[in-house]
């Protein structure tokens, strides 16, 4: 037990890049913005927040520098809050979440940000400057290849037929619709207000998403391949964050606990299918936490980098259908990849408080060949 | 000074409202786009709406630049005429019915500001009709402008002032239309159908009836009605294939309306029941599901074209005229086969029927050939026409058939309608005089430099000629201006010319296009007898010469129109400035036939990206850029993308009426003359083994999506090489010189490989790229 909490979560709309309402905003200022609204929110007094860890795949230009700094300073923080960007690729804000709930461990601070952006319209995914190390780059092509090509690679050895991921991405659209309809981000979104008029409202769903229409399009890596863009997450521009405390100061202060943190787990896999990283990291987290079995989580956030590998890691994992990604997943939503992990943290937390069950998993896979997990248990 | 217009309204968002509309905000002018309501739409602005984003997929493009798109604002008549007062130009281009138009005129005269222009674009309604009953006031602001489709390619602008329309205000849109839009104006009078559509629709008439009279094929009547003349190889039918068929009948009904009985339009009309029967079929042209021609996809993608006596649609088969006669019009017109009886039907009346209309619908013959050339872009007018078949000869056969011979050509006799005198070109006039053809000023042709002067220097390939107020202008003059070595050697001589006696220095042609790039011709010749030494001299050479021109101690301006392609468009980057018009299209093209840019455009590039406002630091975005564009072999579709792929730089200029690139870019070329200093030599910062192992990868993923080919990749890898600097290492500076062995070496290695001297061949003999 890590004596951590969840006691808030926010995150801003997130918008497709380039043609996105959120295209000409500041990647800085869109995190800020959040942080900000999770402060207000939440009912923390700012000058408890011990650090803000800020994630980002790839810190550069605009979310370049010490980001989480600068987030804080823009957010209006106390200048006694410290700063630390992270990078993890796109586990990087779950990786703060994991860090703040060492920090608590290790009684170095109660009350964190963990937060995440990316703002892949304003720097492109890869960076401005690419520059593989050549020698690797021939004796480990997968240490740098294409994501889709990964996710081609998932498929093949799953076996994962195309019909079966547009029908994956498919429900993913519907669930994410239907949870918009009913009005389930709400509570989540922090409107952002840009030069052009705010933004409230998510712009990557596409409702009318049907297996027939995404078997029109054409394969987007590999032209003998099965992954196409309807099957994969889209680019995507997006901040995250959530309020992580140690229980007994959530408790002395009244905030409200969505979830406590169980146990968390890490886990390096083959480059050329690192869509599989969910698979080791989760059961690192589920062995840690005594040995909980995968029937026994009620609610997943299994990140859908791209709908072949989230298929692949729920079959090997043995998850429960009904508690994958209730309210849609990345190939919906969209996928900013430094924001992702604090989102899926804090909509697992959040969906267990809304919808009952002990246990819920937050898992990811990360370029290079990894995975991440984090287990929460009911407060 | 003529006052600006800063804001233009078009009113009616049909294909020509918006391509109008499309055309200023090319210009960069802001221009409001209103069409009616749709009954129960949602959007008012629906219909203008629909037109913007319909002409955002349209190719050819109608927008320059995504940009343009931005500056047309769209509305609705119902709710935004008012905003129309607040422009300085309104056009209407609504649809050609006279009691709509006098509705919206009747509006607009109650709303807009005296002393603004309204113009209607309309094609067949006379100016005298459009304004029955409306104020004087009004018709002193109004006047008809007469764009051609498309409007962004078609340079021809017929303007019609009424009797009472204000000299200033007809000077004020006709200024506007030529310096910002770029069209050629061509005054005319209220007569039906102006001057390119009264000839070119009786052209049109007598093409398609002497076929079935004569006997033709679609195909053969083409053949005969197109190149030969120096008329679009689509002749008649394949023109009224693109026109549309449908619009036919209501072009001949309105002539008919408007025209005396006596006009040999109206005497040669006949009802036409294959046309009809075709039209309600469906077969309306390319728009439609064919016309005199049709791409068959039953039976595999093959061109049929029509029996003009069974109506049945068989394989076309290309005509074949005698060798003399396809190339030489007064072979053709003589030759006592059907296709000459053809070309003489046609043409002899043709020319005849301009020549009756002078002075009727153009004061002058300059006039006339002027609207045909820019409208029907035939290569020469009726009268042009006339000069090489012999006026006398022309009328001696019409008087032969029993026709009548216009006066203008009895008038003319043994003499020519142009002549050149004292190194002007002069026009034949009603008068029965000489009249020297003026240019507008700001018009400088290098044809009238060339008629009055001799070369400064000349061989084969190019020529340097002495434009005037110390400024040389180097002329490429070889088939699709291709460099060889003669235009190489000219260059270098040109520079110590220019050095010793000329202040600056321009790149200009009048020709369609302005460099089609190196000749490959030559270049494969030295392959074939694995000729590498002399390869590499010439590679050499070209860098040398480009250099040469860059650090010459005098400005150079390059000014392209038209194709600049891979050779063609490695000069301009070494020129100081570009003036382009704006049709320019532009790019390094040399991985299209398996090479790499080697007479310094891969460095010149980098620094043009490098150096570009806003660029991420490090040293890989500007190399990205430049890999992204050279290895896809992207060539820019206007002078605006060409600014956008930094071919352009900031302070670059754009012409968009063709007839003034030169005296621009004389003029950019002038301005540069004080204080000039060649350019220091630039020192790159360049990714190494890195940038190039990360260019790699990007292709591999091209690959992979099936987008590029095995030899594409080893194409791909060699310019990685170049543009990464080869082993450089970040923290090193590359020199220029680096940068130019390297071009070489690569350029080399990728020449001797059999599948590059395969695409060079198949480029060569078909003239299209071969993906291998």
């Amino acid at each position: 037990m890590s004596g951590a909490v969840i006691a808030g979560y926010a995150r801003s709309p997130f918008q497709p890049a380039g043609k996105g309402s959120l295209a000409r905003v500041r990647p800085d200022d869109l995190a800020a913005q959040v942080v900000r609204a999770l402060v207000e929110r939440s009912g923390i007094d700012p000058d408890d927040i011990e650090d803000l860890f800020l994630g980002c795949a790839f810190p550069e230009g605009e979310q370049g520098l010490n980001a989480a700094r600068l987030v804080g300073l823009l957010a209006g923080l106390p200048l006694g809050v410290g700063g630390a960007t992270v990078n993890r690729f796109c586990g990087s804000s779950m990786q703060s979440v994991h860090m703040a709930a060492g920090a608590i461990a290790l009684g170095a601070g109660d009350a964190f940000i963990c937060a995440g952006v990316e703002s892949m319209s304003r720097v492109p995914m890869g960076g401005f400057n690419p520059m593989p190390n050549p020698k690797l780059a021939e004796d480990r092509p997968g240490a740098y290849m294409n994501m889709g090509e990964t996710a081609e690679n998932v498929a093949r050895q799953y076996q994962i037929t195309r019909a079966d991921q547009e029908a994956f991405a498919t429900a993913s659209q519907r669930k994410a619709a239907a949870a918009r309809a009913e009005g389930r981000f709400a509570g989540e979104i922090v409107p952002i207000v840009t030069k052009a008029g705010t933004v409230d409202q998510d712009g990557c769903i596409r409702p009318d998403t049907s297996p027939e229409g995404l078997a029109g399009l054409k394969p987007a890596f590999d032209q003998a391949g099965t992954v196409t863009a309807g099957t994969s997450s889209p680019l995507t521009d997006g901040a995250s964050a959530v309020l992580v405390c140690s229980d007994a100061y959530a408790e002395r202060h009244g905030l409200a606990v969505l979830a406590r943190i169980r146990s968390v787990g890490i886990s390096g896999c083959r480059p050329e299918t690192m869509g599989l990283g969910p698979i080791g990291a989760s059961r690192k987290a589920l062995a840690r936490a005594g040995g909980v079995e995968a029937s026994q989580i009620d609610v997943v956030e299994l990140n859908e980098a791209f709908a072949s590998q989230a298929i692949a890691c729920a079959k090997d994992l043995g998850l429960k259908d009904d508690a994958i990604n209730r309210d849609g997943g990345a190939i919906a939503l969209g996928h900013p990849l430094g924001a992702t992990g604090a989102r899926i943290v804090g909509k697992a937390a959040e969906i267990l408080h809304r919808d009952g069950g002990r246990y819920a998993l937050a898992t990811q896979c990360i370029g290079g060949g990894q995975g991440i997990a984090t287990l929460l248990e009911r407060a | 000074m003529v006052a600006p217009i800063r804001r233009v309204c078009v009113i009616g968002a049909g294909v020509m409202g918006a391509g109008i509309a499309a055309q200023v905000a090319n210009a960069g002018v802001p221009v409001l786009l209103l069409d009616i309501v749709p009954a129960g739409a949602a959007d008012r602005n629906a219909l203008a709406s629909a037109a913007v984003a319909r002409m955002l997929k349209t190719d050819p493009a109608p927008f320059m630049s995504p940009d343009a798109a931005k500056l047309v604002e769209v509305g609705n008549t119902e709710d935004d005429l008012g905003r129309a007062a607040d422009c300085d130009w309104i056009v209407e281009a609504v649809i050609e019915r006279l009691d709509l138009k006098q509705v919206l005129y009747r509006r607009l005269a109650e709303l807009h500001r005296p002393g603004t222009a309204v113009s209607s674009n309309t094609s067949t309604i006379p100016l005298q009709s459009l304004l029955g009953g409306l104020p004087d006031a009004f018709a002193r602001d109004f006047l008809i402008t007469h764009f051609f489709n498309p409007p962004r390619y078609m340079r021809l602008l017929e303007v019609v002032p009424g009797p009472t329309t204000d000299p200033a205000l007809v000077e004020r849109v006709s200024s506007f239309c030529d310096h910002v839009l770029g069209k050629s104006i061509v005054r005319c009078k209220d007569t039906p159908g102006f001057i390119a559509n009264r000839i070119g629709t009786f052209w049109m008439q007598r093409g398609v009836n002497a076929a079935m009279d004569g006997g033709l094929t679609v195909d053969e009547a083409d053949a005969v009605m197109g190149r030969p003349f120096g008329i679009p190889k689509t002749g008649v039918f394949g023109l009224l294939d693109l026109v549309g068929l449908d619009l036919m009948p209501h072009i001949d009904a309105s002539m008919k309306a408007l025209l005396s009985a006596e006009d040999a339009f109206v005497v040669n009309h006949r009802d036409n029941p294959m046309l009809t029967r075709m039209i309600g079929e469906g077969y309306t042209g390319r728009k439609g599901k064919g016309g005199f021609y049709r791409i068959n996809r039953e039976r595999g993608k093959v061109r049929e074209s029509i029996g003009l006596v069974t109506g049945v649609y068989e394989p076309s088969v290309g005509a074949k005229l005698p060798e003399a006669a396809s190339k030489d019009m007064r072979a053709l017109v003589a030759s006592d086969d059907k296709y000459g009886r053809y070309a003489w039907a046609v043409m002899g009346d043709v020319l005849g029927y301009a020549a009756s209309l002078v002075p009727a619908i153009s004061d002058d013959i300059a006039g006339i050939d002027a609207a045909m050339r820019l409208g029907f872009n035939w290569k020469q007018g009726p009268f042009e026409i006339l000069d090489r078949l012999g006026p006398a000869a022309v009328a001696a056969r019409l008087a032969t058939d029993g026709k009548p011979v216009p006066e203008l050509l009895r008038a003319v006799g043994d003499r020519s309608f142009y002549r050149a005198e004292g190194g002007e070109v002069q026009f034949f006039g009603t008068d029965g005089a000489y009249h020297t053809l003026e240019r507008p000023e700001g018009v400088l042709r290098l044809d009238d430099v060339k008629r009055r002067s001799q070369p400064l220097l000349k061989n084969g390939s190019a020529a340097l000629w002495d434009v005037g107020d110390g400024v040389a202008c180097f002329e490429i003059a070889t088939k699709m201006n291709s460099f060889d070595e003669g235009v190489l050697k000219l260059l270098d001589k040109s520079v110590s010319l220019v050095r010793d006696g000329f202040k600056a220095m321009v790149l200009y042609t009048d020709a369609t296009n302005f460099s089609a790039g190196a000749n490959l011709g030559q270049a494969l010749f030295a392959c074939n007898i694995a000729a590498w030494g002399e390869v590499e001299k010439s590679i050499a050479a070209g860098q040398r010469s480009f250099k040469g021109l860059k650090y010459a101690p005098f400005p150079v301006v390059g000014a392209p129109a038209g194709l600049a392609l891979g050779g063609g468009c490695e000069i301009l980057l070494h020129c100081d400035a570009i003036q382009a018009h704006a049709e320019t299209y532009t790019g390094l093209v040399e991985c299209g036939v398996g090479l790499l840019p080697g007479w310094g455009g891969c460095g010149e590039m980098i620094q043009r990206w490098a150096s570009a406002p806003k660029m991420p630091r490090g040293p890989m975005p500007a190399v990205a850029k430049v890999f992204e564009a050279v290895s896809t072999a992207k060539v820019s579709k206007s002078a605006a993308e060409a600014r956008a792929m930094r071919v352009l730089r900031e302070g670059d200029g754009i012409t968009f009426n063709r007839d003034r690139l030169l005296f621009d870019a004389k003029a950019r070329a002038l301005s540069l003359v004080d204080g000039y200093a060649p350019p220091p030599k630039p020192e790159f910062r360049l990714p190494g083994a890195a940038g190039r192992a990360g260019m790699t990868m990007a292709a591999q993923g091209f690959r992979a999506q099936g987008l590029a080919t095995d030899h594409d990749m080893v194409v791909a890898g060699r310019l990685a090489t170049v543009l990464s600097g080869g082993d450089a290492d970040p923290v090193d500076a590359v020199s220029e010189d680096d940068m130019l062995k390297l071009e070489r070496r690569e350029f080399l290695a990728l020449i001797k490989t059999a599948p590059t001297l395969e695409r060079i061949e198949h480029t060569l003999t078909t003239g299209k790229p071969l993906r291998n």
